[in-house]
């Protein structure tokens, strides 16, 4: 009998269920898809490093005869040490506008246990000596190679045919970037490619017998700084650039804090929507149990225990627990697999999947019943302190009172009397009150905070490229020359009205025991192409007084302006040990962690004469000046210009590439459309948020206070007046809720920051204003929605129904 | 001057398969100026056909012209313009707002009448100038009642349809309230009908409406309606 109660109080107040229903089906939908995914990842990630041998260690050097291995392989604590040869080349084509790269990584054929072996996808095996190679498959795919095919590459002063026989992928490379600069992999530029190293050697005669580059796995146990300790003296002298960890190597840095931030949203947001959602119901829980005490005093008088009375409103939460829990499970599964298809789409790793996850469908169910059950029991309690005499009566009159807001005059004389009535309802159901306002407020601060996220992004790239790196384009050179040569050779050319050198070396810098290896860049002082910029925006000359360290690199070294550190260079001369500097500036620096340098100072550290290793190059003029080409854009004609440029150097030894600006940051606008459309998803959980913290709230109102609405109508309002009383008072609290969520999400951005950031980019914490004004419209928005949803309740309202009864 | 012309209207109730009537079919006509009490057994129609007069619901069939005007063809919107201008209710459990003052539940519908009353004078007429400041749940059910009618005559209304307004309260209380009914009445010459189970009260009515089963039993005139002190029940 009691089940056909439930079902008609639900089937009353469908509104307010039907929100709760929602919230617990998307929550419990991302924690179940969440999880599934997280779990494929991070799954199919441990057994790539697995199968693959995925190295604990990564050393890049000048170079080391190929011979000392064997030492190497000695030292206690590796469990094996690989030497590869590894280079990146510019693809040559004839059509394309972009420059592309390819990194090749030299394969030791001879070896069956190759570190950081390359899985073959498809394809056959390469063979000594020949030019072949592997492929990574997304390079594969985005320049729809097929096998067998060649790509001609520019390697060791040559023009080379390479063979495309199979497509690969490596652990090292699951998140391949080609620069620290990069964001997001970019098939279309960079590619991997695996060859035989005996032709590596082939291709570069000057690495005969030599490797530049080494992989080693540790046995177990082992610690990985005590392990560096030993290795570090014993390389050393071949011109160590940089040795380190599997935790601080790119790919893997990036695929692990992936499964991170999954595990994390696996747990953070289906609970905010479950908290959401168990609130909802407490407060409608506790509104029913109020208002039907009379029933409730009934049935006790019938003989009703207090367990089966307690046990027929739980039922009312366990219903939705249930059905929520079960429908919004099973959706999560269904969604798991485009979402880990879509995950997979970034990530280079072969794809172990689980699919359907019993495990995390049992355990969201049990979590949304215990949560509802918790909101049930405390929504209910009250029915169990009744006694059935006390039940039957009415209960105690609502009690009006001003607010003390009332109290300052003319504040109160402004309010209408609807005005009046709403700000006195804000005290009169506190708890709904504060639960209007931490929604609203929540929902805000989501929305500018992801709203903001993007706008970053955008904006931390697009600074990168029109406010620092202003060059139109960069000739890199394939390895370190006398720069007044080179320089006079590119101010020869007719279109190109500014040349400026540009070193990029890799130091090591410590201060202390902190010590990190980072690219140094050695710009000119009076630079105009690369435009180091302060906190403020306003220029930062490079000077010989110091370096210029980036916010987050000084934060790991623990420097502030003024400290020494010491500088040490495998390019250095006599390698005479390190070098000390005093830390000139400290500048924001969102891509990348960089120190600085003026270029002069550079020379006299590395004391290798006045060299560089690109140039930054501006173009200027018409290239064809008897044509009337005003028509042509800025943009084309530096297009043009570079394509010029790649096509004159095409077959250069020193020149290992042009990169044109505009085409990256084209690219990386492209790029960053995919990734914008995720931010979308979280917008929408802001407005399902609002939404439905204000619709059920609505719904709550409007039978609770029935009544007094429909007397309101009796005297002739209009529904929009009479309705105007409520939205009055959500419209009061949201102006609070949103003026508190705005420094709540500069809050979240704070911590955002910190958790996100990385040596690769360090996320800015300033909100845009647009991203303000978006959280506020939204929410607002969301508001509006919900209360036209409302209203109809109200239109619908009958008079004569409500006014019959007695209160 | 006629008021309210009332032909032929019939409620039906469609419950699954059956259907109630609570009117089957009711004639009358009321006049400015004029106490109408409308008489009758509980559940006899009488709460049905002051709804429907009042503009709060609708007839199944039948006409109803408010001066001239046809009701039973007006929009929603057309009503709730009738009931602001035209009517003012009175019911058993006074309505009032909780959360605002005596003053204040006056106010409200002050602030939508086309031509309201003055609030103060209203005030002291029901007697009730020392408690504008209380809130409802600070008053007596009589001292609420007064001020659920001070709120519908603020409008100054036509037309005041008052449902069982004694219904729960003691007989001087009631007389009271009566007789602010009765000053309404003939102070601004506005028709006034009280609804009631109670022959006692119809005999200080000018004509009195009995309903009996949904259908109008007869109409009855006073020609000397007893003046609400003299009322007892
Ligand atoms: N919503 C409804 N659905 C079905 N029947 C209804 C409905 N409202 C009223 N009725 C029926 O219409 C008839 C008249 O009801 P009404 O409320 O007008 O009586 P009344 O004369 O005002 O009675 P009372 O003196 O008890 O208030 C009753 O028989 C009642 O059962
Ligand atoms: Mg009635």
């Amino acid at each position: 009998m009691l089940w056909k109660k439930m079902v008609r109080d639900i089937w009353g107040n469908k509104g307010s269920y039907v929100a709760c229903l929602v919230l617990v089906i998307f929550g419990l939908m991302i924690f179940t898809s969440f999880s599934i995914a997280s779990d494929n990842l991070s799954l199919s990630q441990k057994d790539f490093y697995r199968q693959q041998n995925f190295a604990h260690g990564f050393t890049e050097l000048i170079s080391m005869p190929y011979g000392n291995l064997g030492r190497l392989n000695q030292i206690k604590g590796i469990d094996k040490i690989d030497g590869r040869v590894t280079k990146e080349v510019r693809v040559t084509q004839p059509e394309g506008d972009t420059a592309i790269y390819l990194q090749l990584v030299s394969l030791d054929l001879a070896d069956p246990e190759r570190v950081n072996d390359a899985k073959l996808l498809n394809g056959i095996e390469l063979r000594e000596g020949e030019f072949e190679i592997w492929v990574d498959n997304q390079f594969f795919e985005t320049h729809r190679l097929e096998l067998g095919q060649n790509v001609e590459v520019v390697a060791g002063n040559k023009a080379r045919e390479l063979k495309v026989e199979g497509v690969a992928i490596s652990p090292e490379f699951t998140y391949p970037l080609r620069t620290e600069k990069e964001i997001y992999p970019n098939p279309e530029q960079f590619g991997i490619a695996y060859i035989c190293r005996e032709t590596m050697w082939n291709m570069f005669p000057e690495m005969r017998g030599q490797v530049n580059d080494l992989v080693f796995t540790k046995e177990p146990g082992i610690d990985f700084d005590e392990l560096k300790d030993r290795l570090e003296p014993e390389i050393e002298q071949y011109g160590l650039i940089n040795l380190f960890s599997r935790e601080n190597q790119t790919s893997h840095l990036i695929l692990d804090e992936e499964v991170a931030q999954l595990q994390r949203m696996s747990s953070a947001l289906p609970l905010m929507f479950l908290s959401i959602a168990a609130l909802i119901l407490y407060i409608m829980l506790k509104r029913l149990v109020e208002q039907q005490r009379g029933q409730i005093g009934i049935l006790k008088a019938f003989g009703y225990n207090n367990r089966e009375v307690m046990l027929h409103y739980l039922s009312y939460a366990l219903a939705v627990g249930a059905v929520g829990g079960l429908l919004g499970g099973l959706l999560g599964i269904y969604v798991a697999k485009p979402l880990t298809a879509l995950l997979f789409m970034f990530f280079h790793v072969p794809e172990v999947y689980e699919g359907f996850s019993l495990y995390y469908l049992a355990l969201g169910l049990i979590i949304s019943l215990a949560i509802f059950l918790l909101a049930g029991y405390q929504g209910c309690r009250y029915a169990l302190q009744l006694k059935p005499a006390e039940a039957m009566r009415p209960p105690a009159p609502i009690s009006g009172k001003k607010l003390f807001l009332e109290k300052i005059r003319f504040l109160s004389e402004m309010l209408t009397i609807q005005g009046k009535m709403a700000i006195r309802n804000l005290g009169r159901n506190r708890s709904r009150t504060v639960f209007l306002f931490l929604g609203m407020m929540l929902s805000c601060s989501v929305v500018v905070v992801t709203w903001s996220l993007n706008d970053l992004v955008d904006k931390l790239v697009f600074y990168q490229f029109e406010e620092v790196e202003t060059y139109h384009a960069r000739v890199n050179l394939t390895e370190p020359a006398f720069r007044s040569t080179v320089q006079r050779e590119l101010s020869r050319l007719d279109e190109v009205t500014r040349v400026e050198p540009l070193i990029e070396i890799p130091v090591r810098l410590s201060h202390a025991w902190r010590e990190e290896n980072v690219l140094l860049l050695g710009i000119a002082g009076d630079s105009m192409l690369y435009n180091i910029r302060d906190s403020e925006g306003q220029r930062v000359i490079p000077s010989d007084r110091g370096v210029i360290l980036s916010e987050r690199l000084a934060e790991k070294l623990d420097v502030s302006t003024g400290s020494l550190i010491e500088l040490e260079s495998p390019y250095k001369r006599n390698n005479d040990g390190p070098q000390m500097v005093e830390v000139y500036r400290i500048i924001p620096q969102y891509l990348g962690m960089n120190a600085y340098l003026e270029i002069r100072e550079i020379d006299q550290i590395i004391d290798q004469g006045d060299f560089a290793t690109a140039f930054m190059l501006n173009f200027g003029g018409n290239l064809n000046p008897d044509e009337n080409e005003l028509e042509i854009s800025g943009e084309e004609q530096i297009q043009k210009n570079v394509k010029l440029l790649r096509d004159l150097y095409h077959e250069s030894e020193l020149v290992a590439g042009v990169d044109g600006t505009e085409e990256r940051g084209r690219e990386i606008r492209d790029l960053m459309e995919t990734f914008g459309s995720l931010i979308y998803l979280y917008v929408l959980v802001g407005v399902v948020i609002a939404f439905a913290i204000i619709y059920s709230s609505s719904f709550i109102i409007l039978s609770e206070r029935n009544r007094e609405l429909a007397s309101m109508k009796v005297l002739g309002m209009t529904s929009r007046e009479v309705f105007s009383v409520i939205t009055f008072e959500q419209w009061f609290i949201s102006i609070f809720a949103i003026s508190a969520g705005l420094p709540l999400a500069q809050v979240m951005m704070f911590a955002l920051s910190r958790e996100l950031s990385t040596d690769l980019y360090s996320i800015p914490t300033e909100l845009s204003g647009q991203a303000l004004l978006m959280g506020a419209g939204i929410t607002a928005v969301s508001i509006l929605i919900a209360q036209s949803f409302a209203m109809r309740k109200v239109r619908g309202l009958d008079l004569v129904e409500v006014l019959k009864t007695r209160e | 001057m006629e008021l309210i012309v009332a032909r032929n209207i019939v409620k039906r109730y469609r419950m699954g398969e059956v259907t109630v009537y609570a009117l089957k079919g009711v004639d009358f006509t009321l006049y400015d100026g004029e106490l109408v009490v409308v008489l009758g057994h509980s559940g006899s129609g009488k709460s049905t056909l002051v709804n429907i007069v009042g503009g709060m619901d609708r007839a199944s069939e039948g006409e109803l012209y408010f001066r001239e005007q046809p009701l039973h063809r007006a929009n929603e919107t057309e009503l709730t313009n009738y009931r602001r201008s035209q009517v003012g209710f009175i019911f058993q459990f006074y309505n009032l707002m909780p959360n605002l003052t005596a003053y204040e539940n006056i106010e409200l519908s002050v602030q939508i009448a086309e031509d309201p009353l003055q609030i103060d004078p209203l005030m002291e007429q029901v007697g009730l100038s020392d408690r504008q400041e209380h809130f409802p749940s600070q008053l007596s059910g009589g001292e609420q009642q007064r001020v659920a009618i001070a709120r519908a005559l603020a409008k100054n209304p036509h037309l005041l349809l008052c449902d069982e307004p004694t219904g729960s309260l003691d007989l001087p209380t009631g007389q009271q309230i009566l007789k602010l009914l009765r000053d309404f009445c003939e102070r601004y010459n506005k028709a006034v009908v009280i609804i009631t189970h109670n022959t006692n009260i119809s005999y200080m009515a000018d004509r009195v409406i009995c309903l009996k089963d949904g259908l109008v039993e007869g109409i009855k005139e006073n020609p000397e309606p007893l003046t609400p002190e003299k009322v007892s029940w």
